[in-house]
């Protein structure tokens, strides 16, 4: 094999070295990238802006998603929403630390992915809990597709923000980092905006959309607010296999499935 | 395009409410000084590698030295992995495996040097615990005993964060104790390793110029040097910088008897790494 002096490189440094080592850092992204499942789609359903506006927003979706899951695979995760706004502000009132918030919002993801599974059973898709991703191979060439709750479980254990308790990696960030490690085909979020804004399209009437855009000119631009969690900008640097993510609007019928088959119906956002 | 009418959401009112959590002056409005929910709590961190791997002769001491504190101190002990995850993380990464798969993996190792450790405390009441109950039974369990066991990994797993350069995960033991230790808003918050602290070169590799240890040393200075090779992940530097509570860390020597006590005690041994300026 041709690499096997690399491996056996590799090997050694592993042995020998910190892990924070710069030459052992670099010798490891040398290793290949194999993709656990590259015709799964990653959609994320948001919590405040689909799922909060009930049944007018989500019967439409479910029902999208039931038709084309055969014909793209699909993982879907759950954002949070409005509850979980109400427990970061009253544990942010308390003292409490970012934490016990991401426990909390967690819990919110979880209740969100739960009533969509419920919506999504006559689909025959489960929902998928916490330790229950070794079983999502299966579940998606069963079903086609599995529910998830996006928060990542970081727990305790979360980075904390620079300024407030607010937990920075949300189920933006969970949705994008099992998009990555699943090696998966696209990532794409539903939200209720047509994309990216420069700014908050909600409250200034000036907003225009940005139809495409790199993570770089986004963090340049540092944009006062933004559709997407800002650490997912940090991901995407470093992802090796999700390069680029669109934003669309879930309350526009027949997007999801066009922006499945590849079409360009939002914001695509791109690293480098 | 402002949505239809139809869509009406169904808030729950609060200050955050119908905001995107990343409007900059939204977020920073209601932030209250961050209670220590444990402020007694001692977190201490056996290096994989450093200590555990050692065996007999380097962990007896040790354990021994942790079943003495115990008298006075309410300690979460957490472990490294040490050389089992390095041989994992070579086979995952031949694999293709990705850092997310990769973190799971060496969790793993970490886990199982936790039961080692708790097993030899079993008799004075300690027990291995899993990362739920560290997260959310913490206080019950140091209340029924003065120590615990648990994986210094934190449970990031499929979700931990591709790194900007190469595929070997950020977030491992001495990440893990930090930020767990911030959220409580521990004590103290000591790495044992087999080293005296923090040198102004690496000693393993320095050549004739003999590195020279420092007691104190702010985290952004370290950072900022290029010392190729430190006792500590450098992540956990960067992390200091937001930290509510654990201002400082102390890295000692676990091979030197008596250093856990005296770091217990508040005494000045190995290398203090502060977060302000």
């Amino acid at each position: 094999m041709e690499d096997a002096g690399t491996t056996g490189g590799l090997e050694s440094m592993l042995m020998d070295r910190s892990l924070s080592d710069p030459e052992l850092l670099a010798m490891s992204g040398t290793a290949p990238d194999y993709a656990i499942l590259p015709k799964v789609s990653v959609l994320k359903i948001g919590g405040q802006s689909v799922i909060d506006r009930g049944r007018a927003a989500v019967y439409p979706i479910v029902e999208e998603l039931g038709e084309i899951k055969r014909t793209y695979p699909m993982l879907i995760g759950t954002g949070a929403g409005t509850r979980a706004r109400h427990a970061y502000g009253l544990a942010s009132e308390l003292g409490l630390p970012t934490g016990v918030l991401t426990d909390v919002g967690a819990a919110v993801a979880g209740q969100n992915a739960s009533m969509l599974g419920h919506l999504m059973a006559r689909y025959g898709v489960p929902v998928v809990g916490d330790s229950a991703f070794a079983a999502v191979a299966l579940y998606i060439a069963e079903a086609g597709a599995a529910i998830f709750a996006g928060m990542p479980p970081y727990d305790m254990w979360q980075h904390v923000p620079e300024e407030g308790v607010i937990p920075p990696y949300r189920t933006d960030a969970g949705c994008f980092l099992v998009a990555e490690v699943f090696g998966a085909r696209q990532m794409i979020y539903v939200k209720d905006e047509d994309g990216l804004y420069t700014a908050n399209p909600k409250t200034d009437k000036n907003a225009t959309l940005i139809p495409e855009i790199t993570v770089d000119e986004l963090i340049e631009r540092d944009l006062p607010d933004l559709v997407l969690e800002r650490p997912v900008l940090g991901l995407m640097r470093s992802a090796r296999h999700i390069k680029s993510v669109q934003i669309i609007n879930g309350l526009r019928p027949g997007l999801i499935s066009r922006a499945l088959r590849g079409e360009h119906v939002g914001t695509i956002i791109t690293a480098a | 395009m402002t949505p239809e009418p139809i869509f009406a959401t169904k808030d729950v009112a609060s200050v955050f409410a119908r905001q995107t959590l990343l409007d900059r002056d939204l977020v920073r409005q209601p932030a209250r000084p961050v209670v220590r929910l444990l402020p007694w709590l001692n977190v201490i961190t056996l290096g994989g590698r450093s200590i555990i791997d050692r065996g007999v002769e380097t962990v007896k001491p040790v354990v021994d030295e942790l079943r003495e504190a115990m008298s006075e101190h309410r300690m979460l002990i957490l472990t490294g992995p040490g050389v089992r995850a390095r041989h994992v993380l070579g086979v995952g990464l031949d694999l293709g495996l990705p850092t997310g798969v990769l973190a799971s993996l060496m969790a793993t190792e970490a886990e199982q040097n936790g039961h080692l450790i708790a097993a030899l405390l079993a008799e004075q009441g300690v027990s291995y615990l899993a990362h739920g109950t560290v997260a959310r039974q913490l206080a019950v369990h140091l209340s029924a005993s003065p120590a615990a066991v648990s994986n210094g990994f934190p449970p990031y797993g499929i979700y931990e964060f591709p790194p900007p350069v190469g595929k070997i995960p950020l977030h491992r033991t001495d990440a893990g104790a930090f930020l767990l230790a911030d959220a409580y808003g521990a004590a103290r918050t000591i790495y044992v390793k087999d080293v005296d602290g923090v040198y102004t070169a690496d000693p393993a590799t320095a050549g004739d110029e003999q590195p020279e240890l420092l007691p104190r040393v702010g985290a952004a200075e370290l950072l900022a040097t290029d010392i190729k090779t430190l006792p500590i992940d450098p992540i956990v530097l960067e992390l200091m910088a937001t930290a509510k509570h654990v201002k400082e860390i102390q890295v000692v020597n676990g091979h030197t008897p008596g250093n856990i006590t005296k770091a217990l005690a508040g005494e000045h041994v190995g290398t203090i790494i502060h977060g302000g300026g």
